[in-house]
């Protein structure tokens, strides 16, 4: 039987080794949610190729703008130039999608959203600014009425709705996609698990401070959970965290805590063996090449 | 030497039961890592690709707990063990060739790192180094506490019921940086010290075959030869070849 020559078996092995190593050599990124926000399809110009494909595909332009015409104004309107300055999202009259959207948009007045959008209008009738972040979403900010497609799959709505959420709520949506439901959900397109709304449902967009609420959200998936099972912290971020919530405040400190101390002694531990491991090598090496 | 004489000096250093143990918890460790990590990492295309090759999160959540069940099936019969070796073979669990942690274990540690800057020649160890004794002990506790984690992760709607919710969110923290740590010291620093070094490079035989030679024992553990050598001599001959 032929030998095997065992320097070609030890370079087999090295190629080998390298092959192993390819994977991890792919670079950090975010993930495959898409960035891009419907706020920016809300603009003043529409692409009719996309909009021939949306779920609005077979509305005439007056079927959501008539108004115009209604009023007696021309259109083009001449006389109204700053109206084209003005985000097309905060001055459109977004009742119109309630005529045909009734469902969706008595929730979304019950919500904290329209009640956000409240509060900002106060606030600017009294000229206090808001910041751009803070903008308190109309129908607009959130859906793209020319470009959103219909009949998408619950794994391809989610991947939408984790960056249309995340693009206000950044934090919410990191911690969320560094949490299994977001990685099962988003990363793994399983639709078994749960996306934003399926917690904080579609339009109420409820803030689940109160631990009830919070509690019969867990409970649609986990029938079993208990009272503290909602203690889970889904989002371990204390960005946009009502500062009373002491308890919350208290758990999310402990977590990164712990996450700290951890990561400390992987560094420790692992910095020394790696250490350990490198200097017994060289010193192996060192007598293999000493004794040729 | 002639290939007679090797039969002769044939000692076994692993029992039966022990090498089947290594393969199973190789086998689950590998594929504890691999599902695991798939989910950590799943925004990683390798991680995604790695999920689709499996038929989706369903199956890599069944896969994971599949692999954790086999891999503390023998840390149970591992303990098993001990108990049947301490109590009806009366037999030391933490003498000088056992892999009980000994003062030595930090003299043969700073001896061998000596000897990695030239500064003294290899320490002359017992049956067990003090890294083989590491890498038992930190995988045996290790998946003792990575189960203790997992199983709470498994079923948090339980556990709640006994502590507070976040300790759900600790358990999480806590299964991730012990595998990270276990990752990183097993497919690494195992490898390279059982494994891969220059002086046994490409694969320790002895952990699948259960066998070894009297020069091999004489150049890596001196102090078990010692041990052996007085042992068979006290006792009747060949009784003292295996003393695990």
């Amino acid at each position: 039987m032929k030998r095997h020559n065992p320097m070609n078996i030890k370079r087999l092995m090295l190629i080998c080794a390298l092959l192993l190593c390819i994977p991890f050599m792919a670079s950090t990124r975010a993930g495959a949610v898409p960035t891009a926000t419907p706020s920016d399809a809300s603009g003043w110009f529409v692409d009719l190729n996309r909009f021939s494909e949306s779920a609005h595909r077979n509305f005439t332009c007056e079927v959501c703008h008539g108004d115009m015409r209604v009023q007696g104004q021309p259109h083009p309107d001449t006389r109204d130039t700053a109206r084209l300055k003005r985000e097309a999202t905060r001055i459109y009259d977004y009742r119109r999608c309630g005529t045909c959207h009734r469902e969706s948009y008595e929730r979304y007045l019950r919500g904290s959203h329209a009640k956000a959008l409240i509060e900002e209008k106060k606030a600017t009738a009294s000229k206090v600014l808001v910041a751009d972040k803070l903008k308190a979403p109309t129908c607009g900010e959130c859906h793209s009425a020319h470009y959103s497609r219909s009949h998408l799959s619950r794994a391809a709505t989610g991947q939408e709705m984790t960056a249309a959420c995340g693009a206000c709520h950044p934090a919410q949506k990191a911690t969320y996609l560094e949490n299994y439901h977001g990685k099962v959900a988003v990363h793994l397109r399983d639709e078994a698990s749960a996306y934003c709304t399926d917690c904080h449902g579609a339009h109420d967009c409820v803030s689940l401070k109160d631990r009830k609420a919070a509690l019969a959200a867990c409970q649609r998936c986990h029938p079993d959970a208990g009272e503290r099972f909602a203690q889970f912290v889904i989002h371990p971020t204390t960005e946009g965290l009502a500062q009373d919530n002491k308890e919350k405040q208290k758990h999310v400190a402990i977590i990164k805590l712990v996450t700290v101390i951890m990561t400390i002694i992987v560094i420790l531990v692992v910095g020394f063996f790696y250490g350990h491991s490198f200097l017994w090598l060289l010193r192996e090496l060192h007598e293999r090449l000493r004794k040729h | 030497m002639t290939e007679e004489n090797s039969q002769q000096e044939m000692v076994i250093r692993f029992s039966v039961l022990q090498r089947l143990l290594h393969i199973i918890v190789m086998v689950g460790f590998t594929g504890l890592a691999l599902t695991g990590f798939s989910l950590k990492f799943s925004a990683q295309w390798w991680a995604s690709g790695f999920v689709w090759l499996i038929g989706g999160a369903g199956h890599l959540a069944y896969l994971h707990r599949f692999f954790a069940v086999i891999t503390y099936a023998c840390v149970m019969a591992h303990i098993l063990w001990l108990i049947y070796y301490k109590l009806v073979l009366k037999r030391s669990l933490t003498g000088p060739q056992s892999l009980f942690p000994r003062v030595k274990d930090v003299k043969d540690l700073l001896g061998h790192l000596r000897y990695f800057f030239g500064r003294g020649r290899l320490p002359s160890f017992n049956r067990f180094t003090y890294w083989e004794k590491f890498d038992y002990l930190a995988i045996f506790l290790g998946m003792n506490t990575m189960g203790l984690t997992g199983l709470i992760l498994w079923a948090p709607e339980f556990f709640s019921r006994l502590m507070p919710g976040y300790f759900i969110n600790l358990a999480q923290v806590l299964h991730l940086y012990e595998a990270i740590l276990a990752v990183a010291l097993k497919f690494v620093v195992h490898l390279i010290s059982a494994h891969l070094r220059p002086e046994i490079f490409p694969i320790e035989k002895s952990i699948f075959t259960g066998r070894t030679n009297r020069e091999k024992i004489m150049r890596e553990h001196p102090g078990e030869w010692e041990d052996i050598v007085t042992t068979s001599e006290s006792a009747a001959p060949g009784s003292g070849s295996q003393t695990s």
